[in-house]
């Protein structure tokens, strides 16, 4: 084994790395590969994986483990090493992925994320303990394995279930170079480099020089197969900490000798680089020092003249399809752009009056202006977009755990995850949500047995679904549970005093649930202490400037629909004249203007102006009462009359 | 200027090896997987290739291996990286065509060393 790196492993070779400048991202990427491992984990059909679908899972815990290695996180390395070991062994479909297996893979995720958050927290907190899970991971993996041997290291006490115990043919006596580490520390290498000497079946040659403290390498002579070495070390070194290479074979008795691979095949080696002998690519010097003699052919195997079967695309695919931001970038952009689109609704404003033939170019360029700063807003507010599935993803998992603790069978379905909505809201909305969702698994969706016998499916659905819907966002978590109950909610709501009557709407009656204290729990079901206080949910979504409505049929289910504006940043409005001042309305609220023909008003009881429109009566709000505008001030002219959300509808 | 292809799926690996070859006089070509490498080789001029082994869609044996096939590559220097350093791993690397291995994790100076070394 040629050392030619007397300098030892780089250290010292050039400035020192600050590392840290990379921390962020490896953030990002070891979150979102721990999202998408969980996300595929709670997706795949455990009986029928593929190995693509393995190959990926695997990748996520991979990456991890690489990235954590080379910062130096070295719990989230160790947890992640145990789960790449564990998914290895998936997909080489040495174990299946059963149940249990997938439990302890989200929970490790879930540990993983606690220990990302606390290093980048500058690890202000206790670190959280990997031990159990890293245990139970390894359980997992021996459980598959041809059992190991004990950690006494007695490799012939070791009970072999396999073919190996009846195998009458003698492996071949081989001389093996072991590489142990690197190990924690170097009494760590040691022990383990001393237990290799003491155990039977293993005779030790020669300890080789290595460069690192924690690493040791051995030369013995054993007739253990690879794997038998594995097991028997299995307990002490990963798969990675131990390195077996084959300095010679002695044939076996009867005459077959193992392929022998040449350690001299590496020209270049310590544990951590090798260059192949007789490789394409090697520098020319090298190849003259070492091959004096023998004529290396450096051509490759194939044909030059073969080119490459995979040309997709054309250069055009640029360096990277994204790129990360700091979010107050954006919001600064953002911010810019709102004070821009206010400047120009100022301008037009104050421009409206001009007369076209005198200002024929500035209004040109105004309405030039109007369009451009449309566009500009859109795009920017574009940036700030992200899809429902960053909220949706997180049900699955809640409510596979959530289903499974209240003895559940619940399905979850999501449509319209590719819906846009800004990240601020994004953020904002994901608690009310959550509440909703849990809400319905736990009051809403039945016990197995009670949905057989109402003649219902066994599975409970849930469905998240969100849409746009003019300038708004709908979201909607239906089930089809149990349904309110009507009679429990007005029961409840005279117990605490409202004033209820038993000829209200069903939307009234459901509104109810809405007010404060007034437990879901108790109402719906008999389960106590579980509630969440919908008022909570309401006031969440209120201060987004969203609305909240129900839809229930006992029996067949609850449909609670929430409705956001779809950005906070910058919001259009519309203006309303009262005499001689100008009120606006944001134009999320209003669903529709239209102009009120005199004589279609009439007044009923209490003197309440109702309008009809499409056969609906509405009440009409006169503005100039409501805000005490004088009435002399007020033009006759046509009412322009809006409808709008968020507590019923009215005309003004 | 000697333009190094540098392929990892992972963005902080990417970055990293990016900014210490950089900043070691490289030029720096990064591809997220196998399958972006070839288009990149293509269309850039590489004098060595830096490729992680576990990849979607294209990993670096198999990149190694479609190199090999185009006469631009039939010598450049490909060096593997890998956190599996097993023999059979190392094998499969040999046979592919690729010049060496790197395991992971690795000091940033000893990149630059190793990368030296093969460049010379």
């Amino acid at each position: 084994m040629a050392d030619t790196h007397p300098e030892g492993q780089g250290a010292g070779a050039g400035a020192p790395f600050d590392l840290s400048q990379f921390y962020q991202i490896f953030f990002d990427e070891a979150a979102e590969n721990l999202d998408q491992m969980e996300h595929m984990l709670l997706h795949v059909d455990l009986a029928s994986a593929n190995d693509e679908q393995l190959n990926a899972i695997f990748r996520c815990a991979h990456s991890i483990k690489g990235g954590a290695a080379t910062f130096g996180f070295t719990d989230i390395a160790e947890l992640t090493h145990q789960m790449e070991s564990l998914l290895d062994r998936v997909r080489r479909r040495e174990l299946s992925l059963t149940p249990e297996l997938v439990d302890v893979l989200l929970d490790s995720a879930d540990l993983s994320r606690v220990l990302l958050s606390r290093h980048q927290d500058a690890e202000t907190t206790e670190p959280p303990s990997t031990a159990a899970l890293v245990r139970r991971i390894s359980d997992l993996v021996a459980g598959g394995q041809r059992s190991p041997a004990g950690a006494a290291g007695n490799a012939t006490d070791a009970p072999h279930r396999d073919e190996h115990v009846s195998d009458p043919v003698p492996h071949p006596r081989r001389k093996l170079v072991l590489r142990i580490g690197p190990m924690s520390n170097a009494e760590a290498a040691d022990e383990v480099a001393d237990l290799v000497c003491t155990t039977e079946n293993i005779v030790q040659l020669d300890e080789l020089p290595v460069l690192q403290a924690n690493v040791r390498a051995l030369l013995i002579e054993t007739q253990l197969t690879d794997d038998e070495l594995r097991d028997l070390l299995a307990f002490h070194v990963s798969a990675e900490q131990l390195g077996i290479e084959v300095e010679s074979v002695e044939p076996s008795a009867d005459g077959s000798s193992a392929l022998a691979v040449g350690h001299s095949s590496e020209l270049l080696e310590d544990e951590f680089f090798g260059l192949f002998s007789d490789a394409p690519g090697l520098p020319a010097g090298l190849v003259a020092e070492r091959e004096s003699a023998s004529a290396t052919s450096v051509a490759p195997a194939k044909s030059p003249t073969a080119g490459f079967e995979h040309k997709v695309g054309s250069a055009a695919h640029v360096e990277a399809a994204t790129i990360r931001v700091a979010v107050q970038k954006v919001d600064q952009l953002i911010n810019l752009v709102g004070e821009l689109v206010i400047t120009q609704a100022m301008l037009a404003q104050n421009s409206r009056d001009l007369d076209p033939r005198q200002y024929q170019q500035l209004l040109a360029g105004l309405a030039d202006l109007d369009r451009n700063t449309r566009e500009l807003q859109e795009s920017v507010m574009s940036i700030r977009m992200i899809p429902m599935s960053v909220v949706f993803n997180r049900f699955p998992r809640m409510l596979r755990d959530l289903a499974l603790k209240c003895g559940k069978n619940v399905e979850l379905v999501t449509l319209g995850e590719a819906t846009e909505l800004d990240k601020s809201l994004i953020e904002k909305i994901t608690d009310p949500l959550t509440h909703l969702v849990r809400n319905s698994c736990d009051h809403g969706i039945e016990t197995p047995a009670e949905r057989v016998a109402a003649g219902k499916p066994e599975h409970g659905t849930i469905t998240l679904s969100a849409s746009h819907q003019g300038g708004s966002i709908m979201i909607e978590v239906h089930d089809d549970g149990r349904g309110l109950s009507r009679e429990k909610i007005l029961r409840k709501a005279r117990e605490r005093g409202l004033g209820v009557a038993d000829q209200m709407s069903d939307p009234d009656v459901w509104n109810l649930i809405f007010e404060v204290g007034f437990s879901t729990a108790e109402v719906v079901t008999d389960v106590s202490g579980r509630g969440v206080g919908m008022d909570v949910v309401k006031r969440g979504i209120m201060a987004l400037g969203g609305s909240v409505e129900i839809d229930s049929a006992e029996g067949y289910g609850t449909r609670i629909s929430v409705r956001l504006p779809l950005t906070l940043a910058i919001m259009d409005g519309m203006s309303v004249a009262v005499g001689d001042e100008v009120y606006i309305l944001p134009l999320s609220a209003v669903v529709e203007s239209f102009q009120v023909a005199p004589g279609t008003i009439n007044t009923v009881a209490q003197g309440t102006p109702l309008v009809r429109v499409r056969d609906e009566y509405m009440p009409v709000v006169a503005l100039d009462k409501l805000f005490d505008v004088p009435r002399a001030a007020c033009r006759c002219r046509c009412q322009d009359t809006c409808r709008h959300y968020g507590g019923g509808r009215s005309g003004g | 200027m000697p333009s190094i292809l540098a392929v990892d799926d992972s963005p902080s690996m990417r970055k990293m090896v990016s900014f210490t070859l950089t900043g070691a006089g490289y030029h720096v070509v990064e591809a997220v997987d196998g399958q972006d490498a070839l288009e990149k080789a293509e269309t850039h001029d590489i004098d060595l290739v830096l490729a992680d082994q576990n990849m979607p869609r294209l990993d670096g044996i198999g990149l190694t291996k479609k190199l090999r096939e185009h006469p631009k590559f039939k010598a450049t220097p490909i060096l593997i990286l890998t956190t599996e350093s097993s023999e059979q791993m190392k094998q499969a690397g040999r046979a592919a065509g690729a010049t060496g291995w790197l395991v992971k994790p690795f000091d940033p100076n000893r990149l630059i060393e190793v990368i030296q070394k093969v460049l010379r």
